[in-house]
């Protein structure tokens, strides 16, 4: 019986124990105020990317037709000097600017006819699905070390997608018809082991139809 | 006198064949080949990869290795006793993302009681049994369902492999649930005297279990019910029991399997684990368990996830495509099984 009693005892206390480490109790106004102190706004973040970051390194960004030529004669160099990417593997980001005639608006995209001395090749201008990390990638500017997890780094990739698709895109998409001349900048993503130049997407960041 | 002997000599050979000194040798390298088949296996994997690839034998591949296999073999371990009972777990992938997520959601979120204005909040010792309490409740319903019920293991842990994925995308909305604290993340990246903390927990269990299995009661248990369920039923085995424990346990192994995913990802993936419990099988069966129950070691089952966990490396380093690189799985767990159906015929 006291056998019985001590073993009870134990186990009570051991259990005790473990709860006690488990959990803690606090008031959750407490809490919640606490929180929204810390939280992360990504929307602002976006914002000061955009402005600061994103819309001043458009005049440099590299031009696309000496891009293409650099990627089809020595695309180690053009990664090593144009790209940019957060993350490790294949996939590497482009900011680019660009001029051409507008061949096909299609409702998901506007295809450009880019005509150099020697070189003729299409890009297609996303206006629909404007999704991923390319813009936030491609300037190279967000420093990984800022963030405390990648939930915030995907927000604000988020925002600044959704600043395109709210922004950039509806007065062009508006007023751009077959044959007009744009100039664009946007950011493009390309696989280095696995390159192809055949079907060049770029988000775009910056849209303007030229007088004619 | 002179005794013929010739006339003796015949005489021993057509009685006892099977003594002579080369057909002894050669029956006994063929106990040996099969005994040791999974080492055999594996040092054989290893020196071809290791061939073909430069970076394979390095200290820093040797450890990515062994911290990507210990998340098998304890999810391994657990298949081992589910599958030595004559059963089968695939719910173990499943019942490891949500474990994972439920304590991924208690760590960075707590519980709130806005009628009570009250938050709950969780330490990492209480996120950690909290999840692994979810993994070995999954777990016995599973073998509830299957005893109360006599659903087949396939059908019931079928189903708990689409619950507890359901349940793991209600949890996390289907969002990575991320920012779980530092001490969490040791868990999964952290070290210990030099050797990788998943290493370190995987060892724990295989150890532990190794016991369970050869020094208790309860591995005896698991043994009998496998060899033969009728036989150990009429030797007054509670089967129901020792089942319902058998599933808790590989539920609970899930679990932890899960943290280690977690701590690792410093996120609850809402699709992790997907298809984990086939690499588990496999390690199981490579390992040289049977499949029909009653017959195989814990220590067989390291084995089998060690030569998973080599294969998958080796597959990457030799950049095998991913699509090859699951032809070239299953091709290896249909050997396994008809090297394991073959020796069984034999004896």
């Amino acid at each position: 019986m006291t056998n019985k009693i001590i073993k009870y005892a134990v186990v009570v206390l051991v259990v005790g124990f473990i709860l006690y480490n488990a959990v803690y109790f606090e008031k959750l106004s407490e809490v919640k105020a606490a929180s929204s102190e810390e939280a992360f706004d990504a929307t602002a973040y976006a914002q000061s990317f955009w402005t600061n970051a994103l819309l001043p390194a458009l005049p440099e960004a590299v031009d696309l037709a000496a891009l293409i030529h650099q990627l089809k004669t020595n695309p180690a160099q053009a990664f090593e000097s144009h790209s940019h990417a957060l993350g490790i593997g294949n996939i590497r980001y482009f900011l680019v600017q660009g001029q051409g005639k507008v061949a096909a608006v299609n409702e998901n995209e506007v295809t450009v006819l880019n005509e150099q001395d020697t070189m003729r090749f299409l890009v297609q201008l996303e206006t629909e699905f404007v999704y991923g990390n390319a813009v936030r990638d491609a300037v190279g500017a967000i420093d990984i070390s800022e963030f405390t997890n990648t939930m915030h780094l995907n927000q604000v990739s988020e925002e600044v997608n959704q600043i395109i698709r709210q922004e950039v895109i509806p007065p062009f998409r508006e007023q751009v018809k077959e044959g007009d001349i744009v100039q664009f900048a946007g950011a493009v993503e390309l696989n280095q082991k696995y390159l192809n130049l055949d079907e060049i997407e770029i988000i775009p960041v910056s849209l303007m139809i030229m007088e004619p | 006198m002179i005794t013929d002997t010739s006339t003796q000599q015949p005489e021993i050979t057509k009685s006892e064949p099977a003594k002579t000194p080369s057909n002894n040798t050669a029956k006994d390298f063929r106990h040996y080949l099969v005994k040791f088949q999974s080492l055999i296996a594996l040092f054989l994997l290893c020196a071809v990869i290791g061939l073909l690839s430069d970076n394979f034998f390095t200290v820093a591949n040797g450890w990515n290795v062994m911290r990507q296999i210990s998340v098998n073999i304890c999810i391994s371990v657990g298949m081992t006793l589910v599958i030595l009972t004559g059963g089968i777990d695939l719910s173990v992938g499943s019942v490891l993302a949500f474990s994972g997520a439920v304590t991924a959601g208690l760590l960075s979120a707590g519980i709130e009681l806005p009628a009570f204005d009250l938050f709950i909040g969780f330490t990492l010792l209480g996120g950690i049994i909290v999840g692994m309490a979810t993994g070995s409740i999954l777990g016995a319903f599973n073998g509830w369902t299957i005893t109360r019920f006599r659903v087949p293991p396939f059908v019931a842990t079928l189903a708990m492999l689409t619950i507890a994925r359901g349940l793991t995308m209600l949890w996390t909305n289907g969002f990575p649930i991320s920012g779980l604290g530092e001490g969490f993340v040791t868990i999964g990246t952290g070290w210990f005297l030099g050797i990788p903390v998943p290493v370190w927990i995987s060892a724990v269990v295989v150890v532990s279990f190794m016991m369970i299995t050869t020094k208790t009661k309860l591995g005896r248990y698991i043994y009998a019910i496998g060899g033969n369920e009728n036989a150990a039923r009429l030797s007054g085995i509670n089967i129901k029991k020792v089942k319902i424990i058998v599933y808790s346990l590989a539920g609970g192994l899930a679990a932890v399997g899960g943290l280690i995913v977690t701590a690792r990802l410093n996120s609850a993936q809402p699709n992790a684990g997907f298809s984990y419990e086939l690499d588990a099988i496999a390690a199981v069966v490579i390992g040289g368990t049977s499949l029909s129950g009653g017959r195989g070691t814990i220590l067989g089952t390291v084995l089998g996830a060690i030569i998973i966990g080599v294969l998958n490396n080796g597959l990457v380093l030799l950049d095998v495509s991913p699509f090859w690189q699951q032809v070239v799985k299953g091709i290896v767990i249909l050997l396994a099984v008809i090297i394991d159906k073959s020796s069984s015929k034999n004896q």
